[in-house]
């Protein structure tokens, strides 16, 4: 579909319109044309995901209209630390982003509900590249921020490959006031032996709503450690495909959800083991009060190739109100018949009994709710393993506690 | 010290009434023990005492010092002088012991009137408890009895009562699980606690606890109830005979 078609139609939607318009104002080379035009078309095509997609069953994203959001405006990113092997997008990106932007979505043939996806393609222009060459370790981490400020939506796109025994840490904070869409679409790739952290600090304004896909590619003894703290936006959904494509590679994931007011926070984790002797961890804690609604969706895919696999998962959720919810919907999918694979999860509410022992050694209530609090999300904060982005994502999700705390007192 | 009079209490879930005219009387210094068989409501009144609200009193008063504890929340009962020793310490993964007792002790000072403790000042009466109760200081580098062997259990209990110094301590069936040497040191630990004006409630099934701490007085408890006071000879008796003649009473 070019965009001429689109403009012939009969009615257009908002996104159709605010298309024409980027477009008419964003010239870009041939390349960028065509992932833009393919993205329309598909997205045109799908609309916005509803509650019928299997993996939207407990999102209803059309809820949060995001057409409002349309047209887009510059994205508001900054990028502070390690700035060596980061370039922005532009017409002249190297021919392994633009067959990266033109791949097909991940999950697109089984699921074909990657709207998202398709929506962000079609207003392809912002984000950087981060290409870090073979053997080389950053110590100091890239840091990327982004923030939002009022009715608009921007789509920040971030292609990182990380060469052969390279290393990377990069930490995210996305932050802003009032009402925007933040659509982001992450794509990784690890070379043999590659190491990357990422750090995510989702702390969208109440009003925002924040969707993003990043899919993880890994070749042989790559490792990819992500931890993810959310506490902001009205709606946000984290969608993670990872592909274990190399023998003995390993994807630690983890998060805290920290949901309260009509906060809607939802997790969704594809993990496939397409080769032996690979790992896969999932550990996401969540807290959810008031009218809250958490989902954590997780699936491991374990293809017949993939002998020897580790494969764990769990999710713990804590709920602090009667009308707060939680939705949790673990899967697993084994081909292979040497594998060891775990998933688990609870939902309740605080413990009883350690509230009494606590209290009868003179706690109130708020100071051993708030220590039993911070002990259930130790665990997420253990497995940081940078010192520093450990304290910075305690700090913060103490901070949300004594918040919570504070106006459980009023 | 501590007075109960005609206390009864029910479970809150599903009133199931435990308590049934309880009345008890334990002077400054004192050391009350209450025997009696499974089921008689022992536990129970350890709980009700330390302000669980798993049961509801329906009936009945109970004073520390004249003043009513039954309105009090079980944190504010801990800072007017009540200190209960469980029979299971709650594990609590991820709860250092220094942060929890550090927690506690200034939360107990704070409503007692007293200047809260910096971490060193905290640090410094740790150590000293821990000298004085023979209790090694590794173990409150763990998290809250987690990986506690039985006796290292009942240690750290004896451990937070000496912090807290309590008016008034109850003992829920603390030679449970311990053997004879771990019952030795914990019953040394209380010793060490005894005073003029601290009184203490033990409660046990077996005399065995007795030959350590000895009890001023000693109670059966069966069917909610106290059914006979005596001196610590009736430990002995019990010992001997056994509670079946107290079962079948009621």
């Amino acid at each position: 579909m070019s965009k001429i078609a689109v403009k012939q139609k009969q009615t257009q939607t908002d996104e159709e319109r605010s298309w024409n318009e980027f477009i008419a104002a964003n010239p870009a080379s041939a390349w960028m044309q065509q992932v833009r035009e393919k993205g329309m078309a598909a997205f045109s095509a799908q609309g916005l995901p509803t509650k019928k997609e299997e993996r939207y069953k407990y999102t209803d994203i059309a809820r949060f209209e995001a057409g409002r959001y349309f047209p887009y405006v510059t994205t508001p990113i900054k990028t502070t630390g390690n700035l060596t092997h980061v370039t922005p997008i532009s017409d002249d990106a190297p021919q392994w982003v633009r067959d990266w932007a033109d791949a097909v979505p991940p999950g697109t043939e089984q699921y074909k509900d990657m709207a998202l996806w398709h929506a962000a393609n079609a207003f392809l222009r912002d984000g950087i590249i981060v290409d870090v060459p073979k053997n080389t370790v950053d110590e100091a981490p890239l840091e990327i921020e982004i923030t939002g400020d009022g009715l608009n939506g921007f789509v920040p796109r971030t292609f990182i490959r990380v060469g052969e025994n390279a290393e990377l840490t990069i930490i995210e904070r996305h932050k802003g006031q009032g009402a925007y869409w933040n659509n982001r679409v992450t794509q990784i790739h690890l070379e043999t032996g590659a190491k990357f952290r990422h750090y995510r600090i989702q702390d969208n304004s109440s009003e925002a709503i924040y969707t993003q896909n990043t899919h993880v590619t890994l070749a042989k003894d790559a490792t990819y450690e992500a931890c993810v703290l959310t506490t902001g936006s009205a709606l946000s959904r984290n969608q993670i495909h990872v592909e274990l494509q190399g023998a003995s590679a390993a994807v630690y994931l983890s998060g805290l959800n920290l949901l309260s007011g009509t906060q809607h926070g939802d997790t969704t984790i594809t993990i496939e083991h397409q080769a032996p002797h690979c790992h896969s961890n999932q550990l996401y804690k969540t807290i959810v009060d008031e009218k809250a609604h958490c989902v954590f969706q997780g699936k491991v895919h374990v293809h017949q190739i993939a002998q020897k696999t580790d494969g764990y998962q769990l999710s713990n959720a804590l709920i602090l109100s009667n009308t707060a919810i939680m939705d949790t919907k673990p899967e697993l999918e084994i081909y292979a018949d040497d594998v060891k694979c775990s998933h688990g999860s609870t939902t309740g509410r605080i413990d009883e009994a350690p509230l009494f022992y606590l209290r009868s050694r003179g706690l109130s209530e708020a100071q051993a709710r708030m220590l039993l609090m911070q002990a259930f999300l130790g665990p997420v904060l253990d497995n940081i393993k940078d010192d520093a982005t450990r304290d910075v994502f305690s700090d913060l999700a103490v901070n949300w506690l004594e918040k919570l705390t504070a106006k459980k007192g009023k | 010290m501590l007075s109960i009079k005609n206390l009864f209490a029910q479970t809150a879930e599903d009133q199931k009434e435990i308590l049934k005219g309880l009345s008890l009387e334990i002077k400054s210094g004192e050391i009350h023990a209450i025997m009696g068989p499974n089921g008689s409501g022992k536990s129970t009144l350890s709980k009700v005492l330390a302000g669980s609200e798993e049961y509801e009193v329906t009936d009945g008063s109970v004073t520390l010092n004249g003043q009513n504890i039954l309105e009090l929340e079980a944190d504010e009962r801990a800072a007017a002088g009540i200190f209960l020793a469980f029979q299971y310490p709650v594990e609590i993964p991820g709860v250092p012991m220094t942060t929890f007792m550090k927690t506690a002790l200034n939360a107990v000072r704070k409503q007692r009137g007293e200047a809260e403790l910096d971490a060193i000042g905290f640090l410094r009466l740790m150590k000293e408890t821990c000298s004085t109760l023979g209790i090694n200081e590794e173990m409150m580098k763990r998290s809250v009895n987690v990986g506690f062997s039985g006796g290292e259990k009942k240690r750290a209990e004896v451990l937070q009562m000496a912090m807290l110094a309590p008016k008034f301590c109850i003992l829920d069936e603390t030679d449970s699980g311990l053997d004879i040497d771990a019952l030795r040191i914990v019953a040394d630990g209380v010793n060490t606690l005894r005073s003029p004006d601290r009184s203490m409630l033990i409660i046990t099934h077996y005399q065995r606890l007795l030959d350590y701490i000895k009890p001023d007085v000693v109670h059966v408890m069966a069917h909610g109830k106290i059914l006979k006071t005596g001196g610590p000879e009736l430990a002995l008796e019990l010992e001997a005979n056994g509670y079946a003649d107290y079962v079948k009473a009621a």
